[in-house]
């Protein structure tokens, strides 16, 4: 949407011209490797052809992509929900904010590695361990972002609510929900990316369907066509759930000049 | 329905009202309000002057029941605005300095605003807000956002907002400070002709001494920690003698004490 009102030149697909230039320039240079790869002394499998890869984006196993998909919205889902209630409840609450605070901090500071091997070596079941490690990373994201939007909600505003007297339930519903929407957008956007990138490498770590799972039996085959397709696949599915989540941005904000 | 008293507005008597602030950079208090002594009768226009940080707004936080005196007592009617909070909901409105809307509700979402934390139903909500928004003159606005109107149209959709619940105390803190002036005098007359026609008491603070003086039945002057200088009743006063009253207020707000030509009344 946001290349129209740029008014960049528009190509077929609905990609901005220049997208759609750059891509072609970088698989044509891919293809030239790839042809030169025997005199360059590089192995034959390490720069696959594109021919290659198209075949093996054929194979894609659609069952693994829908799994991978549904351990993201999940999880998601629930770090939502629970990054914005404790949000709430913090910003309620300034004992709870001061004692939780420096937790989250803490938790933000792992690395995700560290999260995966704890996981391991605390849950037996598979999917708990994914979907621990994917709301253990994207939790804290919702709910630091949610809870610096409300405090910055203007005093005026504020003030303004309460003079007419809301219920707690009130306050929350008609002003601060609202007045964090954009915050919300913005970091659902930032976690769906974050999510796509973790949850692969926690499928790594024993899940035996997934993008994540598959691209390790890729890995062992040395085979290098795969990894190309199924991270393509990846890629392209991160876009289209950030392009769903702009698309319903736009709707809602709409009230925006 | 509606959440205007039967009796009409009940008076509002503040006996021997502290406010004071502990600030929290420097740990220091502030005196926002010393021992102030008023009673306000029903249905009255009442203009409040004073220098800047002496308490006036303050005083409508009391009023508003966001902030309870630190000692004495505020009533309206037999009760507190601060303890019985939610009984008052509906039966007091402000109009800000700022407009204060919400940018992401339309003009008449906006005016709604109110009638919604009352609990109407959705249609006496639509219904009320558009009467209000008609007698302000946004007819042909109600469906645009902020952004869209004019600092002059935005505060009116303010005051259709505060109007459209019908309350018993109508506040205006510097309403129409920040407005030309032709727009200023032009919603200052409104905004008291709906007040007077709606049996609302009427408080407004301004800087303007010619808003008022040409506003009240009464001017309050605070000095220092809403000390009250004078409460003069405009009724006294004929209006050959409105520059000399000017003067008067004027001196009184420099002086920090009561000018002597504010004895008469
Ligand atoms: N929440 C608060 N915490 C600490 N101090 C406060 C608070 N609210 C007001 N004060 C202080 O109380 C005093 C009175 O402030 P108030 O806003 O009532 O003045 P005012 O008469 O409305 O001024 P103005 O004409 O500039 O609007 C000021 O010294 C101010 O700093
Ligand atoms: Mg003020």
């Amino acid at each position: 949407m946001s290349h129209k009102e740029l008014g960049e030149p528009v190509a077929s697909l609905g990609f901005p011209r220049h997208t759609l230039v750059s891509l072609l320039i970088f698989a044509a240079a891919w293809e030239v490797l790839s042809n030169l790869a025997p005199f360059l002394g590089i192995p034959p499998f390490a720069v696959p052809s594109l021919v290659r890869i198209a075949k093996a984006i054929g194979t894609i196993t659609p069952l693994d992509v829908v799994v991978t998909l549904a351990r993201v919205i999940a999880a998601l889902i629930v770090s939502f929900i629970a990054g914005l209630a404790l949000a709430m409840a913090m910003y309620r609450s300034d004992p709870l904010d001061k004692y939780l605070s420096p937790i989250i901090r803490v938790f933000v500071a792992v690395p995700v590695v560290s999260w995966i091997l704890f996981a391991v070596l605390w849950f037996p079941g598979v999917e708990f361990r994914i979907g621990f490690v994917l709301v253990v990373v994207c939790g804290p994201v919702f709910l630091i972002d949610t809870l610096d939007a409300m405090r910055s909600v203007p005093r005026e505003l504020r003030h303004m609510m309460r003079s007419f007297r809301p219920t707690t339930l009130q306050f929350f519903i008609k002003l601060m929900m609202p007045a964090i929407i954009p915050t919300i957008f913005t970091s659902w956007k930032v976690n769906i990316s974050l999510a796509i990138r973790v949850v692969t490498i926690a499928e790594l770590v024993g899940a035996v369907t997934g993008i994540g799972a598959q691209l390790s039996n890729a890995q062992q085959l040395f085979s290098v066509a795969d990894v190309f397709a199924w991270t393509i696949v990846l890629v392209a599915l991160l876009f289209l759930l950030e392009a769903i989540v702009s698309r319903v941005e736009h709707r809602l904000l709409r009230w925006r000049a | 329905m509606t959440t205007r008293s039967p009796g009409g507005p009940p008076p509002i008597e503040v006996r021997g009202v502290r406010k004071v602030f502990r600030q929290t950079t420097t740990g220091q208090s502030v005196v926002a309000i010393d021992r102030l002594d008023l009673t306000i009768a029903p249905r009255e226009v009442v203009a409040i002057v004073g220098q800047t940080g002496c308490g006036k707004s303050t005083f409508f936080d009391l009023m508003i029941g966001l902030e309870a005196p630190s000692e004495g007592t505020l009533r309206i009617g037999d009760k507190s605005p601060h303890a019985d909070f939610d009984y008052f909901r509906g039966k007091i409105a402000t109009v800000f300095q700022q407009d204060r809307l919400l940018p992401w509700r339309s003009a008449l979402d906006n005016a709604k605003l109110p009638l919604e934390l009352i609990g109407l139903s959705e249609e006496e909500q639509r219904e009320r807000a558009l009467t209000w928004l008609n007698r302000l003159g946004l007819g042909a606005f109600i469906n645009a956002y902020p952004h869209e109107l004019s600092g002059g149209m935005r505060q009116r959709v303010a005051i259709a907002r505060a109007f459209s619940v019908q309350p018993d105390i109508m506040l205006a803190d510097e309403a129409f400070g920040h407005l030309d002036e032709v727009t200023a005098q032009e919603l200052r007359d409104t905004f008291l002709a709906l007040a007077r026609e709606s049996g609302s008491t009427a408080i407004l603070i301004t800087h303007q001494l010619e808003e008022a003086i040409g506003v009240g039945d009464r001017i309050i002057v605070f000095g220092k920690s809403a000390k009250l200088l004078a409460d003069i009743h405009v009724a006294q006063w004929d209006k050959s003698q409105y520059g000399l009253l000017r003067e008067a207020i004027q001196a009184t707000l420099q002086s920090n004490s009561p000018d002597p030509r504010l004895a008469q009344s």
